[in-house]
């Protein structure tokens, strides 16, 4: 007979203040043990820990842009200084930072859980994921002492391949992407086939939780796509130590060919960046309305639509880049497909909180965010999309401020948000809301004042990756005001940053659930114990919430006691 | 009921009661057949990968093909048929041997599996032999990608350093120099101080080529007669004399007319950018030939674990993923080799 | 600020062509079209924007729970086909309109008239040459075009790409070396407007301006001819402010007059350095040992014309060699020598601090402008 996790470890009614006595985190010391790990929530962590600091120096580099462009004439740096800080922050954030931050920090720790599973499919082809990350960066580190970076973070060729041009350190960062490269597919090929293999009786499809059908979607991407970069970098290595001419018109080659090689990952790569983000939000929404998703299906298919479809449009990048108008009008059309679906999803978000019972606490607080900073980004992107105006607003501050929308202020919002979701369980302490309010707060203004004013900028004509602009376009005020947000973004972080780590020293100790979450990974204790599930367990809708209740004893949510679990008939006995 | 319970300190391999635990079943799977369909999975997975990675230079292939068919046509009568078909064969006897090691694992016979691994082990090696032949003949004659082309052939070394593209920098500059004293000097100047070129591979051979599918490109816009045109370098209006070479080429030229050159430097009606075959051909084998030395050391590390003694009737999940991913460098293979030595 | 105010203000005074919140001022004649475009996704924009926002404020603060209660949602549907339709089909229909409202002005955009008056444009790293064949002409940073005829530029670079972007004509299009690219552009306002490099080509691409001077056709005829024959028919005592005024801003990017140095040697006082032979090379060689009777240089202007028709041959040490060498097919004869006299007389054309000596007797200055400028309206 199979016992429903579900019951067992609830009524193992742990007091607040007594944590389970082996959890993952103390079920083995030591640093070997963490580094030669299999569990997968100890990889997660790693992760996690490596991502974030990723994001702190990409952060510094970010606000050397900022301050620079306060200025017309510049301020704190000459040009080349600048056209690598500008580089190493994109190439940092994108490769090392928004790929694998909820996939491989956040969907390592929770998905096996949520699924109901033990471990991913592959352990050991999942730590050595997370060592192929950390080479990659080693590489990226390389690539800074070994002459610097300087071609911006898509290595347009011919800039990047001529060694008279570009500066030294192309072939470092561009092995270090190449490696970071695998470490997204391996990982995409560990969550399929978990997914498809690990499921447990009764966790049929339309039964995992929304943030799963995301992470499925984006490691389809991530297998998929992936590769093409693979190939793309490895003959720009090529290209740039032997000069065979593959890129060089000089040689036959034509540097637009790179383009296009280049965007037919890349384009999938901001959807493996916002499809997880989107996933979690899914679950927050519902989870901390307390209320069952609205359109579950419609919501899941999205998902899968957006990764198809986002292979067909990687030319709305190269709108200028001299193909044929007949191609240009035919991304553009395909381009506007892929807005429908995201749409789809946010009226579905809006209808899930219609008739909830909504607590506004810090994760559904970034959610609510997300939805806000989502819509600005989609809704320019149809600027961007349409052909006569792309073609003004093409490589001006209107693109940075579109995408700093939607990766920074969608996808990254949506990480910030599924750590707080997900920080009781990871750590089992709860982290101060009344701070988190704060952080969220500062984070929104900041975030909100550092790039809208971008959309006018680059409207108005300032084009990108200039480290100098003329004083007298008009254009210095709206650099002052987005660099003032950006400092208030920047507290924001260290604010968020600072209670978080508090938290894990001094916080109240985490009940199971405390947040009245109806999937798997919120009926087994905070933290989880080590193997997660000792017997598989059974599956009702995730999205029930109807069968739980506060528990004031606990602080946390537990099963009503006159309900009967799934697979059995009476309530709460045996 | 107190079976079921759950310990909250209770070890990660206190499995389920009902049935034993082999060793190769990792801790979080049900039954081995679990574990072996999903190894099944991901390795599909990956060797989708690999097709989408190696799908990239196809794709190339396809685009320079269909732009500049002369220059494959005449390319490809410099590689010889004769190792390609031997590589071809070498390479599906090989995969003919893996399956049959697969299969003598299914049956658990250790004996058949160690002997058909080493014979697909050889044809790994033979492959790699053979290409080394092939490889090593063509950097004696100089059929070498990109600027390397343009070299002497018998260079002694196999790749430019970059100084080259210096030279040619520099060489570049003085012709241009010196097609701009044609074009406007009724000025004298003193031209004694110019270098004269270094003895090196003339730049002008190297025009820049105006390719780009459905891209503008010079012969569209008809600028042979634009007089803006002189105002440009000859290294841009270099663009407007190499269109029309090209379509006389391929009359001149049929397919199979081998000239028996031992370099196509030595042809002045070679096409230009003649080099571009080399260089697909090059990065597309090459990489080829890192997957099958790849698969080589995966086979030496299956045929390892055979001898300990590691697989059995009930397991030899690694030979069978092993030769799945054997069998998807022999496919692509097969379509390099018609794609390079037979079309 | 003021530079801002500048720009709006002319809009809110009620210059239909002036710089609006969103646009800078429009000149040309695609300009009114590319701006409606872009004001009809933002309305569309704004309008779903509110109906998200609002939706979300007020369902939030509707539907609070109260923080003592905890209570579960129980109710609510949890899906509505006729709805998810709904929501899929009118936005479906929508962005099939601005799709198709955007590929009908894209088009607009890349049909050029027949007629039109075509301009070759030249980029490299970090300069660009503007070419009139009708008129023999070549210009450097600046772009002279006449009013209310269309103009369609064919472009093609020497090194990496660039792009050719002029805001107030809302025209962009990339340079690829190897191939020609084209746009086309009919001004409607006179006046100069900037022109960026919008895709990036490396240490300077900030500085990779100019700007586009637009006459009426009258002017422009004039202008075409005074350039046509400006360095041919100038004495020899004018070539040196000719090439300063002229020549110079292909320079600019990377030789300053002033003394400071960053990418390239200053142009203030090379002259003196090339003459005394102090230079120092990469190779370690130094230009006294090129100089001289039986040397290389027999003369230092032989020193300073290799310098620009073959820059790479010496570098002077601590910098690298990122010149582009094909000025020696840009420049005819006479403009180099326009630019060795310059140097030899940079003492009397510019003072200390490297601005420019206005010359003393007040003859009109020459149309088409100086170098410093950079566009700001009329």
């Amino acid at each position: 007979m199979v016992i429903d996790m579900t019951r067992l470890d609830t009524g193992q009614m742990q007091k607040p203040d007594l944590a389970p006595r082996d959890n993952y985190l103390t079920h083995t010391r030591g640093i070997w043990s963490w580094l030669y790990t299999l569990d997968h929530k100890r990889i997660g962590i790693m992760y996690l820990t490596c991502v974030l600091s990723a994001f702190f120096v990409a952060g510094i580099f970010a606000l050397l842009v900022r301050t620079q462009l306060l200025t017309p004439e510049g301020t704190i740096m000459g040009q080349d200084d600048y056209n690598q800080a500008f580089t190493l922050h994109g190439a940092i954030m994108v490769f090392l930072v928004i790929i694998p931050s909820i996939p491989a920090a956040l969907g390592n720790f929770v998905l096996p859980i949520m699924l109901g599973a033990k471990d991913v499919a592959f352990p050991r082809l999942n730590l050595f994921s997370f060592w192929l990350w950390v080479a990659g960066a080693l590489f990226f580190v390389l690539a800074l002492v070994s002459g610097g970076l300087d071609t911006g973070w898509t290595f347009y060729t011919p800039y990047s391949t001529d060694p008279n041009s570009a500066m030294g350190g192309m072939i470092p960062a561009v092995t270090g992407a190449f490696i970071l490269g695998f470490s997204s597919i391996f990982t995409g090929m560990n969550f399929i086939v978990t997914i498809h293999r690990l499921r447990p009786p009764g966790m049929t499809w339309f039964r995992m939780p929304l943030f799963l059908w995301g992470i499925y979607a984006t490691a389809i991407l991530q297998v998929m796509a992936t590769p093409v970069l693979g190939i793309t970098l490895a003959l720009l290595a090529v290209e740039r130590a032997f000069g065979i001419g593959i890129f060089n018109p000089a040689l036959g080659g034509d540097p637009v060919l790179y383009q296009h090689f280049f965007w037919f990952y890349s384009h999938p790569a901001v959807y493996i960046m916002i499809l997880p983000g989107m996933a979690i939000i899914s679950d927050l929404i519902a989870v901390h309305s307390h209320r069952h998703i609205f359109g579950y299906k419609f919501i899941a298919y999205s998902s899968i639509a957006i990764a198809l479809f986002s292979f067909l449009v990687w030319g709305h990048h190269m709108f200028t880049s001299g193909q044929s108008p007949l191609v240009n009008v035919i991304f553009s059309a395909i381009t506007f497909s892929v807005a429908i679906p995201s749409a789809i999803k946010v009226f579905n978000w809006l209808a899930t909180m219609y008739k909830g019972s909504i607590s506004w606490n810090t994760p559904m607080l970034y959610a609510m965010g997300f939805i806000f900073i989502f819509t600005i980004g989609g809704l320019t992107g149809l600027h961007l999309g349409t052909l006569a105006t792309d073609i003004h607003l093409h490589d001006t501050y209107f693109v940075v401020a579109h995408f700093h929308y939607v990766m920074m202020g969608s996808a990254l919002i949506a990480m910030i948000g599924g750590l707080h979701h997900w920080w009781p369980k990871i750590t089992g302490k709860m982290y101060n809301e009344n701070w988190g309010r704060l952080g969220f707060t500062l984070v929104f203004i900041g975030f909100n004042v550092t790039f809208f004013t971008q959309f006018m900028l680059g409207s108005q004509g300032m084009p990108r990756r200039y480290a100098t602009y003329p004083a007298d376009a008009g254009f210095q005020i709206y650099h002052v005001i987005s660099s003032m947000g950006s400092y208030i973004l920047a507290v924001g972080f260290f604010v968020t940053a600072g209670y978080l780590l508090q938290s894990m020293f001094g916080g109240r100790r985490a009940p199971a659930n405390p947040w009245g979450g109806r999937s798997l990974e919120w009926q087994c204790s905070s933290p989880p114990p080590h193997d997660n599930f000792s017997q598989t367990p059974t599956v009702g809708d995730c999205y029930d919430f109807s069968v739980l209740e506060w528990n004031e004893d606990e602080q946390g949510y537990v099963w009503r006691s006159d309900i009967p679990h799934p697979g059995e008939e009476e309530p709460g006995g045996h | 009921m107190s079976q079921l319970e759950i310990q909250p300190d209770s070890h990660g391999t206190d499995h389920g009661h009902d049935h034993d635990h082999p060793d190769h079943l990792g801790h979080h799977w049900e039954n081995s057949k679990q574990q072996f369909e999903a190894g099944k999975l991901g390795m599909w997975l990956f060797l989708a990968t690999e097709v989408l990675l190696f799908g990239g230079l196809f794709c190339a292939y396809s685009v320079w093909r269909g732009n500049h068919p002369e220059i494959f046509q005449y390319g490809s009568q410099f590689l010889d048929t004769f190792w390609g078909a031997l590589n071809t064969g070498v390479l599906l006897i090989s995969s003919m041997t893996m399956a049959m090691a697969v299969t003598f694992a299914a049956r658990g016979n250790r004996k058949g599996i160690v002997i058909c691994l080493v014979l697909t082990l050889m044809g790994a090696a033979g492959f790699m032999i053979i290409k080394y032949i092939e490889y090593s003949h063509k950097f004696h004659e100089g059929f070498l990608p990109g600027y390397a082309f343009y070299e002497e052939p018998n260079a002694s070394h196999l790749w430019l350093p970059l100084e080259h593209e210096h030279d040619q920098d520099v060489a570049h500059a003085t012709l241009e120099t010196e097609a701009h004293n044609t074009a406007f000097a009724h000025e004298t100047i003193d031209r004694d101080e110019m270098p004269l070129p270094p003895p090196t591979a003339e730049p002008s051979v190297i025009p820049a080529a105006g390719t780009g599918p459905d891209g503008l490109t010079t012969n569209e816009l008809a600028l042979e007669t634009a007089e803006f045109a002189v105002f440009l370098p000859p290294s841009v209006i270099g663009n407007l004399e190499n269109q029309g070479p090209e379509l006389d080429f391929a009359e001149h030229h049929k397919p199979g007319e081998v000239p028996h050159l031992s370099h196509p430097l030595q042809d002045p009606d070679r096409p230009p950018n003649a080099q571009k075959f080399f260089t697909i051909y090059f990065l597309m084998t090459g990489l080829h030939g890192i997957h099958v030395i790849i698969g080589g050391v995966v086979i030496l590390w299956l045929l390892l674990l055979t001898l300990r003694g590691r697989f059995s009737k009930g397991y030899y999940t690694p030979i069978d993923l092993g030769g799945l991913y054997w069998h998807i460098v022999d496919v692509i293979w097969i379509f390099l080799f018609p794609l390079f030595y037979l079309i | 600020m003021m530079s801002t105010l500048a720009t709006i203000l002319p809009a809110m005074l009620g210059d239909a062509t002036g710089p609006t919140f969103w646009m800078p001022e429009a000149a040309s004649s695609v300009a009114g079209d590319v701006d409606w475009i872009l004001e009809f996704i933002n309305i569309i924009s704004y309008v779903f924007f509110a109906i998200i926002v609002f939706a979300l404020v007020y369902l939030a603060v509707k539907y609070r729970r109260d923080p003592n209660r905890k209570q579960i949602s129980g109710e609510g549907p949890t899906h509505n086909m006729a709805l998810e339709l709904t929501w899929t089909i009118i936005p479906t229909l929508i962005v099939l309109v601005i799709f198709w409202v955007g590929m009908v002005g894209y088009i607009d955009l890349r049909e050029s008239p027949d007629d039109s008056y075509e301009v070759g444009v030249f980029a490299q790293k970090w300069s660009w040459t503007f070419s009139h064949p009708e008129y023999g002409v070549t210009e450097g940073g600046e772009l002279t075009v006449p009013l209310g005829r269309p103009v369609r530029v064919i472009m093609t670079s020497a090194d990496v790409l660039h792009a050719f972007f002029v805001p107030a004509f809302r025209v962009k299009q990339d340079i690829v070396p190897g191939r020609y690219s084209t746009l086309w552009f009919e001004a409607t306002k006179p006046g100069s407007y900037q022109l960026y490099c919008a895709e990036y080509c490396g240490k300077d691409h900030s500085k990779m301006l100019a700007t586009v001077h637009v006459l009426p056709e009258d002017e422009f005829q004039d202008t075409m001819g005074k350039l046509a024959r400006e360095y041919e028919d100038l004495p020899d005592a004018d070539l040196p402010r000719y090439a300063l005024v002229r020549l110079y801003n292909r320079c600019a990017s990377c030789h300053s007059l002033d003394g400071s140095t960053g990418t390239a040697p200053s142009f203030k006082g090379l002259w003196d350095r090339t003459t005394e032979g102090a230079t120092v090379f990469t190779d370690g060689s130094s230009l006294k040992d090129h100089m001289g009777s039986g040397g290389e240089y027999e003369v230092p202007e032989n020193y300073l014309r290799e310098s620009i028709m073959n820059p790479g041959k010496y570098v002077v040490e601590n910098y690298t060699n990122v010149m582009p060498n094909n000025f020696a097919s840009q420049l005819k004869p006479r403009q180099i020598e326009a630019l060795i006299l310059m140097m030899k007389h940079m003492d009397e054309l510019v003072d200390e601090e490297g601005n420019i000596i206005e010359p003393p007797e007040t003859e009109e200055p020459k149309a088409s402008a100086m170098t410093e400028t950079t566009g700001d309206g009329d």
